[in-house]
């Protein structure tokens, strides 16, 4: 009898272990059925409701610390506010600032700022804190601010009037007011005035003060960041009551908390989690275009990569398209240039193209004098076999894309040690000490077709891992950074991307779409990659 | 006595020496530091400016001994990341630590000895079988995949309990929503240590049932109950609070998964923190402080050794 009874107990536990194992499965295909036929219309924005965002560490409130990552800019950019933002169509639109105009030369911009913009504790926000953000901050090289390098030719922030200031650059650079939408808020002289920018906790960590749609209601460290409602902002005031972020290190946390309706909205990195979440009947997944492009380099400090024959070699040995479809679930298209069609008065597919053709990289190679003469499978010249030490950071789906670039790239005769290391190391090695060979990784970029800083040869030292140079293009560009009229910097760029494609100063890969992920509830949110749809959380509401 | 304490407070410092200089040259000498955790697109210039802030510039050696000398006058010196104080860090991280491990210690013990001492005086029928494969099944399941299926089932199939957090401490009280938040990591946690108690207790008491006293105990009439409870099972105690004693730092360590998987803001996710993000302060501090609870705990472990059984004296 009472043997009995603990042979009950066991069952029910095995039981309950064996729910866990399968229900899940079983649930998904009925949430996949009802989750197809939801109908897409919106109902009125209304007042109230809040959204739960994860973040993977503790944030820093202030955008220009040199601590302020991924984690960092999405909290930054709902309290804080730039002259100008991200709009619809990916373009600068007004935000701090109203209108903008540039002299003949281009190398001064006059920003018209509003005069009806209160900081969170009260004080007035003026032409003093753009100056001093820039002046102080931005300009000053012993601090190391974050994305400087948009700046570099910037001399100087003059403030004409409280409400007008001047840039005064050294070269014209274009992009000006798109770089002004990317993580370069304005922060608050009269807090900021006289402090070590960096050292100020009880700003940086604590006690926030910005000018955006929300402002902070309470920081847990560890824990969640709570925002809310600013009813003093400058714009539409926002119609949700709360913005918390969550403090969730974990991945697989995240898309849990999604199906579980703990979570609003995110971008989802690790897509092997996609079909599960498209097959949930309360989570809506939408593509996304985004200014990124995927890309291998090829170290053209080294002799055998300095041939173009052979970056193209490597092009054409790669099926890209298969590894979009297996890797990034099809979150993507191919590239051939780096400007993404997310910029779309831009970018052009009328480039040279690298179609899949193993036999086309081994002629390449031939014509550059590697062949197999050996017979070992493996190319060479001059009694060198074509050896790549190919070093990737362990990141999202990196190494998985690397795998199956090496198996490519052995089929073409190249012999390839794959070297995957731990992500700090990757960027001493790649980034700082340029103590590689090739790598694998991508670029995001503020919404302007001007990728000077990762292929023109003054970048060298800066962002141009590569260390490709190339007077040619490097004309192109300086001619698209030197007129701000969008026909005319259009013609520039797509002659550019052409030369892009010819030449392969990265041996391009493909454009991602960003896997957008939110709650169906969740309404307004633009047809913008989530960190720009930030920018517009004071229009996104809760649907009951 | 005192010399006892003594000596171990000796032994204690020479022991926390040697794991600051091992941990601080590991962190030190790793390839890539503070400067190359910022973003991809950092300039060299932004590298630099960061290094000097920092004081990287300064040799490993330098930079232990400064640190260290600090250390024992108590400041622990600042966040890399955060610029608070690392004490301060710490501090508030630590007492959710300290919930989760009380938790899990007392719901361990008080079902592990029962189920232990079930098991033993059981041995052969049934319940052993089924609690020895729990024990074992406990013992082999990694804590982080039984962690996500929890979740999986309680979170999101039947919705019944929060998948992460600590819930809403700082607000309205609600017990169940101090308790439901618990539930989850203390379940994985104490599926760390269980099974280790319950396998200990056992075999523990199993010996001291087979001794002559407890036949004597049984032969003068006492009743089973007694001869359990009083006789076999003080006895058997004796080696069980080693083991709890050693399973302390156990549980520390499972504590850095079972955090990061449930979102638990103590020590561990903290860990996990600053050396994702290199904050070489921080992992120093956080080094310290796990390494006295050790050092504390196995102290504490000798001291109830002795006063358990009198014949262990501490001299």
């Amino acid at each position: 009898m009472k043997n009995r009874k603990w042979l009950g107990l066991f069952t029910l536990l095995m039981g309950i272990l064996l729910l866990a194992a399968c229900s899940y499965g079983a649930d998904d295909s009925t949430q996949g059925a009802k989750g197809d036929g939801e109908p897409a219309a919106e109902g009125e924005p209304k007042k109230g409701g809040k959204v739960s965002i994860p973040i993977v560490a503790d944030p820093t409130f202030n955008p220009w610390h040199p601590n302020a990552y991924a984690e960092s800019n999405v909290v930054n950019r709902v309290l804080f506010s730039g002259l100008t933002q991200t709009g619809e169509n990916l373009e600068p639109i007004p935000d701090l600032a109203e209108e903008w105009e540039t002299s003949e030369d281009e190398l001064e911009w006059t920003f018209h700022l509003r005069d009806d913009v209160l900081w969170h504790d009260g004080e007035q926000f003026t032409a003093d804190d753009v100056a001093f953000t820039f002046n102080e901050i931005v300009l000053n090289e012993e601090l190391g601010a974050n994305n400087t390098s948009y700046f570099g030719q910037l001399k100087e922030v003059q403030v004409v009037d409280d409400y007008t200031v001047k840039f005064i650059m050294e070269s014209p650079v274009a992009a000006l007011p798109a770089y002004l939408s990317f993580n370069t808020e304005i922060i608050p002289e009269h807090i900021f005035a006289g402090q070590d920018p960096w050292d100020l906790t009880s700003f940086n960590k604590e006690n926030p003060v910005g000018t955006g749609a929300f402002k902070l209601k309470s920081y847990t460290s560890g824990q969640n960041v709570v925002l809310e409602r600013n009813e003093d902002f400058y714009g539409d005031i926002a119609l949700l009551d709360e913005v918390e972020y969550k403090v969730l290190a974990d991945a697989n946390t995240h898309v849990a908390q999604l199906l579980s309706g703990e979570l609003s909205i995110f971008a989802l990195d690790d897509l092997s989690a996609i079909d599960r979440i498209e097959g949930a009947e309360n989570v809506t997944v939408e593509a996304r275009e985004t200014p990124r492009f995927f890309w291998i380099i090829a170290n053209q400090e080294v002799e055998k990569y300095q041939d173009v024959r052979v970056r193209q070699a490597i092009l054409h040995s790669i099926d890209r398209q298969n590894i979009i479809d297996t890797v990034l679930k099809g979150y993507g298209t191919i590239a051939d240039a780096g400007i993404a069609p997310a910029l779309k008065d831009y970018y052009t597919d009328d480039v040279t193209r690298y179609d899949y053709d193993p036999e086309r990289a081994k002629e390449l190679l031939a014509e550059a004098g590697w062949e197999d003469t050996d017979g070992d499978g493996v190319v060479d010249k001059d009694g060198e076999p074509f050896t790549i030490d190919f070093e990737i950071g362990l990141q999202g789906d990196l190494e998985a894309i690397s795998q199956m670039v090496q198996q490519y790239l052995v089929k073409t005769g190249f012999d390839v040690n794959l070297n995957a290391m731990e992500w700090n190391s990757m960027i001493q090695e790649v980034v700082v000490n340029r103590d590689y060979e090739m790598s694998l990784n991508w670029w995001r970029y503020p919404a302007d077709p001007d990728l000077s800083a990762y292929m023109h040869s003054r970048s060298v030292a800066g962002n141009n891992i590569p260390a490709y140079q190339n007077p040619e293009l490097d004309k192109l560009l300086d001619a698209g950074a030197q007129t701000s009229d969008v026909e005319e910097r259009k013609e520039i760029y797509v002659d550019a991307q052409k030369l892009m494609a010819e030449e392969l100063p990265y041996i391009f890969l493909w454009y991602p779409q960003e896997a957008q992920v939110r709650a169906t509830n969740l309404k307004g949110v633009p047809n913008l990659a989530f960190g720009d749809a930030l920018h517009h959380i004071h229009k996104w509401y809760i649907e009951e | 006595m005192l010399r006892f304490l003594m000596n171990r407070l000796g032994q204690s410092i020479i022991l926390l020496l040697i794991v600051t200089i091992i941990t601080f040259f590991l962190i030190n000498l790793a390839p890539g530091g503070p400067s190359s955790t910022m973003r991809m697109d950092a300039t060299a210039e932004e590298r630099q400016a960061m290094v000097e802030k920092l004081g990287l510039d300064e040799p490993v050696m330098v930079r232990y001994i400064e640190w260290i000398g600090n250390a024992f006058q108590g400041d622990l010196g600042t966040s890399f990341n955060s610029g608070e104080p690392v004490t301060q860090r710490i501090l508030e991280r630590l007492p959710y630590t300290i919930e989760l491990t009380i938790f899990t210690i007392l719901i361990s013990v008080i079902l592990g000895i029962f189920l232990g001492v079930l098991s033993a005086i059981k041995r052969g029928k049934a319940q052993d079988h089924v609690i020895n494969f729990f024990s074992v099944v406990g013992l082999s399941v990694p804590a982080f995949w039984l962690g996500l299926m929890l979740i999986l089932l309680f979170s999101i199939n039947l919705g019944w309990l929060p998948s992460s957090g600590v819930g809403s401490r700082g607000e309205e009280f609600s017990l169940w929503g101090y308790v439901s938040h618990l539930i989850l990591p203390v379940l994985i946690l104490t599926t760390t240590v269980l099974p280790n108690i319950v396998r200990f207790t056992r075999s523990s008491m199993l010996e001291v049932i087979s001794q002559n006293y407890i036949r004597t105990a049984r032969a003068k009439g006492a009743k089973e109950s007694i001869v359990l409870y009083v006789h076999a099972l003080r006895n058997a105690l004796i080696p069980i609070i080693t083991i709890i004693g050693m399973l302390i730092p156990r549980l520390l360590s499972g504590a850095v998964i079972t955090e990061a998987i449930f979102g638990w803001t103590g020590i561990g996710t903290l860990i996990i923190e600053a050396a994702r993000g290199r904050d070489y302060p921080l992992v120093m501090g956080v080094t310290v402080v796990i390494t006295i609870v050790v050092v504390v705990c196995n102290l504490l472990v000798d001291l109830l050794y002795s006063r358990v059984d009198p014949r262990v004296k501490n001299v």
